[in-house]
């Protein structure tokens, strides 16, 4: 990152936390409704101190890791069977957009009946929310594959399984890409909703507990961390993914 | 001998929901080591006759013997060189070249001992790690051409491969694939819009007629190679296929 670029994020960040602390100084509401940034500050070092901070995150990027990686096998499997066979896109291709509507916590009364208030419970949730996004991207990418591809791997050979997984996907990369980013967004917001239903552990269930002892320092603070790993998450692993794909693909 | 045969080869396009009749009875013989270049009005078909005989497209009529049997689907035995090169963007140079092989299940050790010998005649050594998005158009196509060969096909068909080259990178080509032909004795059938690169590669010019297209006449090229695309000896075969082609063109300005 260029230095005045660094410079001006920095600035904008300090500025926030500076309105905020002025309209906290203005008194305007209470401390219990509207927390200063120390507050904040301090019921984040309160549970970094104690460890229940790390222990949400750890298991809530951990269901994030399950649930991402069985929506992006399925959505891919799904996605290239669509795109392939006819009869598969004329069915189930029909309901995938219907199911992509469907909001990830919508999933979780059904899941808590279906799985009881467990991991796998969460772990559904994410799924569901994650997996058509990449289902309909991958679909799109290999029916955008140039046909001169698939015409010369035939003819040297190709078939089937091969076909598929030495030519079909990674020709539809750049734009699982696109799936995966949107797969990951929704993952996250269906982790952290799933935990708010089931109360069971993470940080989703901190944030709950946070409301139920009225502590909207606690509130805030763990929507700061659930964005900042969001933030992180995008920038670390999706954008630099989808970087090094474009330029090799010859797309950017 | 014949080593490839097109019988009576006969294909419609679908033109606006209307068929479209594209190749009206193609009879072409190909005998073993020929050089034959295609040349016909565009919007004739040969590419699409090229497709037919590596078998990515199905006639409505006739049949290709490659050595006296018939042909049905795609396969190694006739490999195609696309006009774009259709290389894999996301394999290396090496990898490219070596797909074929993968594919068929030759051990590593081997792929790299064949395909290092045709990276060589391309003069692709130093580009093995390359990735294609950072090589130029004609090296694309070296690559493309060096893939081709290291199946070792029966019969190499090239769909007009040099068509978006710059003139040198063209003509340094042209001589290259003559070298290529003369060392190692493949059976090729090229197609070109370009009458002077098919005198200077073939020996045998198949010309087309407008569609629905048949052969018109096949003209011999004895001259011997290397050829350059300025030999004056090749001018009067050029004005035989230019007075062939011109009525042909022009029926299809009528047309319209």
């Amino acid at each position: 990152m260029k230095a005045n670029v660094l410079a001006k994020k920095i600035a904008f960040f300090v500025g926030i936390v500076l309105v905020w602390q002025a309209f906290d100084s203005a008194n305007v509401w209470s401390d219990k409704v509207f927390p200063s940034p120390l507050e904040v500050g301090a019921s984040l070092w309160y549970g970094a101190s104690d460890g229940t901070l790390f222990y949400g995150i750890g298991t809530s990027l951990w269901r994030l890791a399950v649930g991402l990686v069985i929506a992006i096998a399925g959505g891919i499997i799904l996605g290239v069977f669509m795109a392939r066979v006819e009869t598969v896109n004329q069915t189930i291709g029909s309901i995938i957009l219907g199911l992509q509507s469907i909001p990830s916590v919508a999933w979780s009364p059904l899941a808590i009946v279906w799985f009881g208030l467990t991991d796998a419970g969460i772990i559904f949730v994410t799924v569901a929310g994650a997996i058509f996004a990449v289902t309909i991207n991958t679909y799109t990418g290999v029916k955008n594959i140039n046909p001169d591809y698939i015409a010369a791997a035939q003819n040297m050979g190709a078939k089937g399984g091969q076909l598929i997984t030495k030519v079909l996907i990674p020709a539809a990369f750049p734009y699982m890409i696109s799936g995966f980013k949107q797969g990951w967004a929704f993952a996250w917001r269906g982790v952290i909703g799933a935990e708010l239903l089931f109360s069971f552990l993470g940080l989703g269930f901190l944030l709950n507990v946070g409301r139920q002892l009225s502590d909207v320092s606690q509130v805030i603070a763990m929507m700061l961390v659930i964005m900042i790993i969001g933030i992180v998450i995008d920038g670390l692993i999706f954008k630099k993914l989808e970087d090094k794909v474009m330029s090799r693909w010859g797309l950017r | 001998m014949a080593k490839l045969e097109a019988k009576n080869i006969v294909k419609y396009f679908d033109h606006d929901g209307q068929p479209l009749k594209a190749l009206g009875g193609i009879n072409l013989t190909v005998d073993e080591g020929d050089f034959i270049c295609l040349v016909g009005p565009s919007g004739c078909g040969k590419s699409t006759f090229l497709r037919i005989v590596a078998g990515l497209q199905k006639p409505e009529g006739g049949q290709i013997l490659l050595d006296g049997r018939p042909i049905i689907n795609t396969g190694p035995d006739r490999i195609l060189v696309f006009q774009e090169g259709a290389l894999f963007p996301w394999l290396k140079v090496q990898d490219n070249v070596e797909f074929g092989l993968k594919i068929a299940g030759i051990p590593e050790s081997e792929r790299h001992e064949i395909s290092k010998r045709y990276l060589e005649m391309m003069d692709l050594t130093k580009f093995v790690n390359s990735y294609t998005y950072q090589l130029s158009t004609g090296m694309r196509q070296r690559v493309a051409i060096a893939r081709a060969l290291v199946m070792d096909p029966e019969v190499l068909l090239m769909d007009e491969p040099f068509a978006a080259l710059d003139a040198q990178t063209r003509d340094t080509l042209l001589v290259e694939m003559q070298m290529i032909w003369q060392k190692t004795k493949k059976t090729i059938i090229f197609v070109t819009h370009s009458v002077s690169e098919a005198t200077v590669l073939g020996n045998k010019v198949a010309v087309f007629t407008h569609r629905p297209s048949t052969i018109k006449k096949i003209v011999n090229i004895e001259n011997k190679r290397p050829r350059l695309s300025e030999d004056e000896t090749l001018m009067k075969y050029q004005q035989e296929i230019l007075a062939e082609l011109r009525p042909e063109v022009k029926s299809k300005g009528e047309e319209k």
